[in-house]
């Protein structure tokens, strides 16, 4: 059953994002998921079978480049279109924070998964795995995705900074920064993906007002309740000032 | 120990300027978290982020239905998934979605899955009941003498108050990862009770307890689901994991996370109440239920709370079961859903006295309580509340307020300092840090006693090796180890100056410590480095000390003022001040940080969180974050929380009271702004249709 609720649910936190929509929503393992968890499930490497059943095979890295190219909106040759990966594991290398990284995945994997799993990058989070949290959150050829939504295959030619990345020389990013010193921090679980969701929206709107900050920010939950001090590590990190508390007499 | 590198500290020591009122409010102003730099960068490893080397995967066979006899599976099909190791079906009755009939072991996370849907076990439903009102449906009297302490009331108000059931929803799940080499473990887990999760592992990783080690140096939340010992998840990981003698690994997902680990059970409020026309108290009685799923107990709702004067109150309170998980302790447990109702209640009272509803709290509340009001008012701006729905505009404002109580610890739990040669400290306690700021306030309060910068103290917790402490529970952490770890550290000093005293011919008090610097009879004596210099190689270690209590209740009042779109009935939250203290504050950023995010759930609770089980099957339909939703950045008011430190002394409790007064505050606002009440959370737009609908006089 896919569920595309994901993307324009009316009471959830809203994407506002530009994640893999042409995926359904599917388990880690590839299955579009039954409610009830225990039923048959349709297998998303059928679906993309069914959708590439006219299409030509050729060789995986053309397949993978295609639709990674397709994703991020770059020309796609008609030639190469529509491929068949798999079933088998799968060599590939990802360009994961300026280093190419080879992995062997199930076509199946989700680049979250790559990261976690078979890459040992563990800072970004899965929380729900579907799309609705941003805690996976990560920077794809510049544009802020849920990893957990989008396929290792499909990140195959493009070039993704997780949140260990985003440090560079032994020097925080002014917004990893402004986290800290506004304690825009409690278990820290949400945290890398809030840094990423900052991060990438400080690039499309290096001053963005509070309403705009909100707005950016709200792929991405926090059960802890950071939200306020995020905002003010937002404003602070593009060279605004904070929210200004009144001053209580007799505190 | 730490490295004495400036450039491992730069953003840990920069002050923010933005809370005014909070200048100079706690020991350290300015300090950042200590672990702030890895949870930033992604360095920080929680228990979910272990994946060892050879690890067996675990996946629980879990029931899809309310209530359901297990019937069949599929067994030898989900054997035969490749990478299966071990499989473990006990076919059951279940009375409850998610609950567990055994797990399914293999080589890869995928193995696993793809096993448990080649299982496809077949069940039979039977009749369900979802909720508090399946099973009690009147208003009964309480007794049946007739009496209900109202005799003398002026005005009486007799209502119902419902809460939904919550979940804590941490976004770590709940799990672990177990390293067993055979004849030692390391277990990482997640955890907010670092030594009582090590009590139950023995058993099932076959080993003695001084054979292997919890680790939980970082936690993503727990909120209470995280209470107690190891779990059915870590504990079915380690004795496979024995079993196996490979590491083994169990979380849950998030769905698993809302139907099996906890929650914030459901409640009805029947409250009859009298007052004299003047708003001062008779009686009344007042009659709770708590929908503990189930399971029994942690359904209790505490009316009246003790905050306010409510005369004479008869009280009884009975749980009530249905299919749906069991409840586990979720911050405050039963108050917010008690507050919700005695703070709503106290609001339609008002309106019925005609008075105004912080008026009459300052006649029922307590002194603090009473300052606290006022200055609250001040700064949510009440003189412009209006009256209740004296609006007919479509967008219409509404303030309400609450108050918050919780009582203290005394100190406890188990502490080392050690100081090294080269000056550095490092603080060792066996807690854990979910999120609360613990690690630092370990660090801060031991850099204080010693009179040193924080910069030269590190801080080891939430390893099970360390000195014993106590659990992330109660709000007791804090009030616990901090005097605890200050007398150690003081200790600590004693010896140090009592060492500098021999080596000098002099007496231990002509010696002192400030800022880091050894002063001798009030002059610099020594810089800290020079002075620790001085130790034998092992340096000091002191694990020694009696700390002291900190008295009396951790009060608190929160203002909330929100708009309604009466043409949508969505809520729009504009602004809350959360007035809390707190004795002495320890690390203002993590105190404030600790404020806000209780307001924060507190909205969440309020406005939009409601585990919803179908009425027909028990299932939850909402077993995930889009559709069961917490508060995000775009729902967000402003939040302005207040340290209330003047006068404080002792360290209290501050985790849980500012989550207590936020709902029912909220509730309080929505009335005020649309003059009909909503007596049932969450406070959906729906809901806030239907009351405007239901016109004067009727019931909302
Ligand atoms: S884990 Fe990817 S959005 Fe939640
Ligand atoms: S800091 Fe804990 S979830 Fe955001």
């Amino acid at each position: 059953m896919p569920d595309d609720s994901v993307h324009n649910a009316p009471t959830g936190p809203g994407c506002g994002r530009s994640c893999n929509c042409g995926r359904a929503n599917a388990d880690a393992d590839g299955l579009i998921r039954d409610p009830k968890s225990n039923g048959d499930g349709v297998s998303r490497r059928s679906f993309i079978k069914t959708l590439g059943a006219s299409a030509a095979v050729s060789s995986l890295s053309a397949t993978s480049e295609s639709r990674a190219n397709a994703l991020l909106g770059r020309e796609v040759p008609k030639s190469a279109a529509m491929l068949i990966d798999g079933p088998e594991p799968v060599d590939v290398t990802l360009n994961i924070n300026g280093k190419p990284l080879a992995v062997k995945v199930e076509p199946a994997t989700t680049l979250l998964e790559a990261l976690r799993f078979h890459l040992n990058l563990t800072g970004s989070k899965e929380i729900c795995d579907r799309g609705a949290c941003g805690g996976c959150s990560v920077i794809v050829d510049g544009k802020l995705v849920n990893s957990c939504m989008m396929l290792a295959l499909d990140a195959v030619g493009a070039q993704v900074t997780t949140v260990e990345g985003l440090a560079r020389d032994g020097k925080l990013d002014p917004v990893q920064e402004s986290f800290v010193r506004h304690d825009g921090l409690q278990c820290g679980y949400c945290t890398p993906g809030l840094v990423m969701a900052c991060r990438a929206l400080l690039n499309d709107n290096p001053k963005p007002t509070l309403e705009e900050i909100k707005k950016g920010l709200s792929g991405n939950l926090c059960r802890c309740g950071t939200y306020t001090n995020i905002f003010n590590a937002a404003l602070e990190a593009s060279g605004q000032a904070p929210i200004m508390d009144q001053k209580m007499e007799g505190a | 120990m730490k490295p004495l590198d400036e450039a491992t500290l730069i953003p840990s020591h920069m002050p923010t300027t933005n809370r005014p009122s909070n200048m100079g409010a706690s020991v350290n102003d300015n300090a950042s978290r200590l672990d702030a730099v890895p949870k930033v960068t992604g360095s920080a490893k929680y228990g979910k982020d272990y994946h060892l080397p050879n690890s067996l995967y675990i996946v629980f066979i879990r029931c899809p239905w309310g209530a359901a006899d297990f019937v069949s599976a599929d067994e030898a099909a989900a054997k035969a998934t490749p990478g299966v190791v071990e499989m473990q079906v006990r076919g059951k009755s279940c009375t409850y979605h998610g609950q567990s009939i055994g797990y399914i072991a293999a080589d890869s996370p995928r193995a696993a899955k793809r096993a448990l849907r080649a299982l496809a076990p077949k069940w039979k439903r039977t009749p369900v009941k979802t909720q508090i009102s399946d099973t009690v449906k009147d208003n009964p009297d309480i007794g049946d003498d007739g009496q209900n302490n109202m005799n003398g009331a002026e005005v009486t108000h007799e209502a119902v108050y419902t809460t939904p059931v919550q979940t804590h929803s941490s976004l770590e799940t709940h799990g672990g990862a177990v390293d067993h080499r055979g004849d030692r473990a390391t277990v990482y887990a997640s955890t907010q009770g670092t030594s009582s999760s090590r009590d139950g592992l023995g058993g099932p990783l076959g080993l003695g307890q001084g054979d292997f080690e919890l680790v939980c140096e970082y936690v993503g939340g727990g909120f209470g689901s995280k209470l107690g010992g190891p779990g059915k998840e870590l504990t079915t990981a380690a004795q496979l994991a024995a079993k196996y003698k490979r590491p083994a690994y169990m979380f849950c997902n998030r769905s698993e996370e809302h139907l099996d680990t906890g929650n914030r059970p459901s409640s009805r409020t029947l409250a009859r109440i009298g007052f004299k026309k003047d708003g001062s108290p008779v009686g009344g009685e007042i009659r709770t239920w708590g929908g503990t799923g189930v399971a029994g107990g942690g359904g209790g709702a505490s009316i009246p709370s003790g905050r306010y004067k409510l005369g004479e109150i008869k009280k009884l309170h009975d749980d009530v079961s249905f299919n749906g998980g069991g409840p586990r302790a979720f911050r405050a447990p039963g108050h917010p859903q008690a507050a919700f109702a005695e703070e709503l209640m106290l609001d339609e009272v008002a309106a019925k006295l005609g008075m105004d509803p912080l008026a009459l709290r300052m006649k029922l509340a307590g002194g603090e309580h009473r300052k606290m009001f006022e200055a609250g008012a001040k700064l949510i701006g009440w003189s412009n509340r209006k009256p209740n729905g004296s609006q007919n505009s479509a967008l219409r404002t509404g303030y309400g307020a609450g108050a918050a109580g919780w009582g203290s610890a005394g100190p406890g739990g188990a502490a080392e300092v050690v100081i090294a040669r080269d000056g550095s400290v490092e603080s060792r306690t066996g807690t854990q840090d979910i999120g609360t700021g613990q690690r630092t306030g370990m660090g801060i309060v031991t850099a204080d006693a010693l009179g040193i910068p924080l910069k030269y103290v590190s801080v080891k917790i939430g390893r099970s090796t360390l000195p014993p402490g106590p659990g992330s529970g109660g709000s007791v952490t804090t009030p616990t180890t901090a005097p605890t770890m200050t007398a150690v550290a003081k200790a600590a000093k004693t010896q140090l100056l009592e060492l500098l005293a021999t080596q000098a011919n002099a007496k231990p008090d002509e010696f002192s410590i400030k800022d880091g610097v050894v002063l001798r009879n009030g002059e610099k004596y020594l810089t800290w480095e020079e002075a620790c210099g001085k130790l034998p190689n092992d340096g000091i270690t002191a694990n020694k000390g009696k700390g002291e209590r900190g008295d009396g209740h951790s009060n608190g009042v929160q203002f909330v003022k929100l708009d309604v779109d009466t043409e949508t009935g969505v809520i729009h939250l504009r602004h809350v001040v959360a007035i809390q203290s707190c004795g002495r504050v320890i690390c203002r950023k993590t105190a404030e940080s600790q404020i806000i995010g209780g307001v924060i759930q507190g909205l969440s609770f309020a406005l939009f969180e409601n585990k919803l089980l179908d009425r027909n099957t028990g299932a939850m339909v909402n077993d995930n974050f889009e559709s069961y939703k917490i508060l995000g950045p775009g729902d967000m008011p402003h939040i302005e929380p207040v340290l209330w430190s003047k006068g404080q002394s002792g360290f209290k409790a501050l985790g849980e009271p500012p989550t207590i007064p936020t709902a029912g505050a909220t509730a309080c606002a929505l009335f005020n702004a649309i003059g009909r009440p909503v007596r049932d959370l969450p406070l959906t737009p729906d809901k806030v249709l239907a009351a405007l609908a239901a016109g004067q006089g009727g019931a909302a």
